[in-house]
């Protein structure tokens, strides 16, 4: 098992929202270094939790709605062990590791890397030139973090 | 003064819902009413598309259970083609259909309704959850995430995804079936059955400290509606219709899932999106039947395989005689529906027949209407379209799992509301036993959302007060 695994996820008809499937894409493309596994989702779900235990560290990728589009922000996760999803089929970043830590004692380290989208209209499946260009400094900020 | 009651959202199920409890001045229960707030519009939208598109369009009314829209929509398509499709095509969807049944029923049993189960209806709802359940028994959380992950992983293996695969096409699927993927999917069942078979064994022992639920939770005799094969066992993806009473009478049999029209009628309601299905025969709005699990182990003599058979017989024995009348009991049929998943999946790729590489039977349309009906996990879809020379779409109608059981889930809330809710006291656990005994049915409500004819619309004018100042209604 790899010691990273890093998880892209949004959907790929709602715009921006594509930018976390799209950014594992890229980098998959360009090759991936040893001991890192990339894989794209549409949401995150529960089954993810048996993906995350036994890594060393996790980086999500997915879009964020507010703020300036184009910004791209690094932030460090915690378990959030006050999260209850009454969807399971559709949970937070922090929830996941919270089962991790819950159901098998141990979560990665963890960090969720965002790039503020401009436009989640339904049926469009290309990022807009904001997003676009912001693709390219959150894939910046992924090999800062899986460098460490 | 009278009083309404309102539960919203409804939680731990699909979509989106409301519940209104209608109390008289004396606190006593004069009405119940479960409602879908969310309208979509696939039978309108999907109109002057081709044919060959409704798999992939009709999948996405649901993220939960893309794969029984796949199915019934490619079987629909299949009919406008008016082929068979290669013997192998088709035992290649089954395994894929019923993947979709095993992961589904273990996100309702596992995530949505343990907690419920595990820690009672009056637990704090602070911790009556998915994170309570892993507190208290982490194991079951455990199994639950992995028994999901397993049907998800068959799915992706034969789909190439989990969600919105595109493998399986009219005429049968895309691609025939490697050794390796066999033999990898192959090594997740023992894994899965071993879950399966011991949580089955761990919830017979809860279901004897459930005996109050059981009798008030959906009682009322209704009738109870499935595919079976020709021989009157399960079947999940092709057979004939059948209807039997709450007596054990079998109504209807033998019935080709095209002739569905002759049996099921649709009404609409004001204070609802879902669409009210019933039973022709005994009309609108008497003919309350239910659809998923329970009915579909109601309706058989025997499932098939080896341990299933044996879980059939005891939940035969739930009841002293005659098909299991409680909703309740539908969590039981869940997990007996996992094993025979299971188990058949299993059957099913160790036929040397499934690694055939005639897995499509190709052609142009040769009707204009196609019907395409399977078991979802929820109970029977009915896809059915209608398209012109150019193989467009002029007309469809779907008729949805948990449409079906839309007439049975509002009778159901007022039996428990009647049995439980104490207007003069209102205890948070009454009106969870009200939203329990939705969550029995598992009602998938992106799903139910659909249009028929003209669908009433009601807009009102309220004044700063609050009152209702003009109205207009279609």
């Amino acid at each position: 098992m790899d010691k990273t695994l890093i998880i892209g996820y949004g959907s790929p008809i709602r715009g921006d929202d594509a930018i976390g499937p799209l950014a594992v894409e890229r980098l998959v493309e360009r090759g991936l270094p040893a001991g890192v596994e990339a894989i794209a989702r549409h949401v995150l779900t529960a089954e993810l939790v048996t993906e995350l235990v036994g890594r060393e560290r996790a980086i999500f990728l997915d879009a964020a709605a507010g703020g300036e589009p184009g910004a791209v922000q690094v932030h460090r996760l915690e378990p959030d062990a006050d999260a209850h999803s009454t969807m399971a089929h559709f949970l937070d970043p922090s929830e996941l590791l919270a089962w991790c830590r819950q159901l098998y004692g141990q979560a990665p380290e963890a960090y969720l890397i965002t790039a503020t989208g401009a436009c989640f209209d339904y049926a469009h499946c290309q990022l807009s030139p904001v997003a676009e260009a912001a693709l390219e400094r959150l894939l910046e900020q992924v090999e800062r973090v899986w460098v460490g | 003064m009278s009083r309404t009651i309102t539960i919203e959202p409804v939680t731990r199920i699909e979509g989106h819902a409301r519940i209104t409890l209608q109390l008289g001045e004396d606190g006593r229960l004069e009405d119940a009413r479960f409602h879908l707030t969310q309208f979509r519009g696939f039978e309108k939208f999907c109109e002057g598309r081709p044919y060959r598109e409704m798999p992939a369009l009709t999948a996405r009314t649901c993220g939960i259970c893309p794969v029984s829209h796949i199915i019934a929509s490619n079987k629909a398509c299949d009919h406008l083609l008016a082929v068979d499709i290669p013997p192998t095509g088709e035992k290649l969807r089954r395994v894929m259909n019923l993947a979709q049944i095993v992961q589904s029923h273990a996100l309702s049993f596992f995530h949505l309704s343990s907690p419920d189960l595990l820690l009672g209806w009056d637990s704090d709802p602070a911790t009556r959850n998915i994170f309570g359940v892993m507190r208290q028994n982490p194991e079951l959380a455990r199994d639950g995430i992995r028994l999901r992950q397993i049907g998800q992983t068959i799915i992706e293996t034969l789909g190439g995804k989990k969600i919105h695969p595109t493998w399986v096409v009219p005429g049968g699927v895309s691609e025939p079936l490697s050794v390796e993927k066999r033999e990898s999917m192959l090594r997740l069942l023992p894994e899965g059955l071993e879950i399966a078979k011991r949580t089955y064994a761990f919830y017979k022992t809860l279901v004897p400290k459930f005996k109050d639920e059981a009798t008030h939770f959906g009682t009322q005799p209704t009738l109870f509606l499935s595919l079976v094969t020709p021989q009157g066992h399960l079947e999940h993806y092709d057979g004939v219709l059948r209807v039997k009473d709450a007596q054990g009478r079998i109504l209807e049999d033998q019935v080709p899932p095209e002739e569905y029209g002759r049996l099921i009628g649709e009404a609409v309601e004001d204070f609802s999106y879902m669409k009210f299905p019933y039973y022709k025969p005994q009309g609108y709005p008497q003919g309350i039947y239910r659809v998923g699990p329970l009915a579909r182990l109601n309706n058989v003599q025997a499932c098939g395989t080896p341990y299933a058979d044996v879980a059939l017989a005891e939940f035969h024995m739930l009841q002293d005689s005659g098909p299991i009348v409680s909703s309740f009991h539908y969590h039981y049929a869940r997990l007996v529906e996992i094993i025979y998943g299971l188990e058949m999946i299993e059957r099913l790729l160790k036929d040397p027949a499934i690694l055939d590489t005639r897995v499509r039977a190709r052609a142009r349309s040769n009707r204009y209407e196609g019907i395409g009906v399977a078991e979802a996990p929820r109970g029977t879809l009915m896809h059915h379209y209608r398209i012109d020379d150019d193989g467009l779409i002029t007309w469809l109608n779907l008729v949805i799992a948990t449409g079906h059981n839309n007439l049975a889930m509002n009778q159901s809330i007022r039996e428990v509301a009647e049995a439980y809710v104490d207007g003069n006291a209102i205890e948070e656990g009454m009106l969870n036993r009200v939203e329990a005994v939705i969550r029995c049915y598992d009602p998938c409500l992106s799903c139910a959302s659909h249009a028929f004819g003209q669908m009433p619309l009601a807009i009102e004018l309220r004044d700063a007060a609050g009152r209702v100042v003009d109205r207009l209604t279609r």
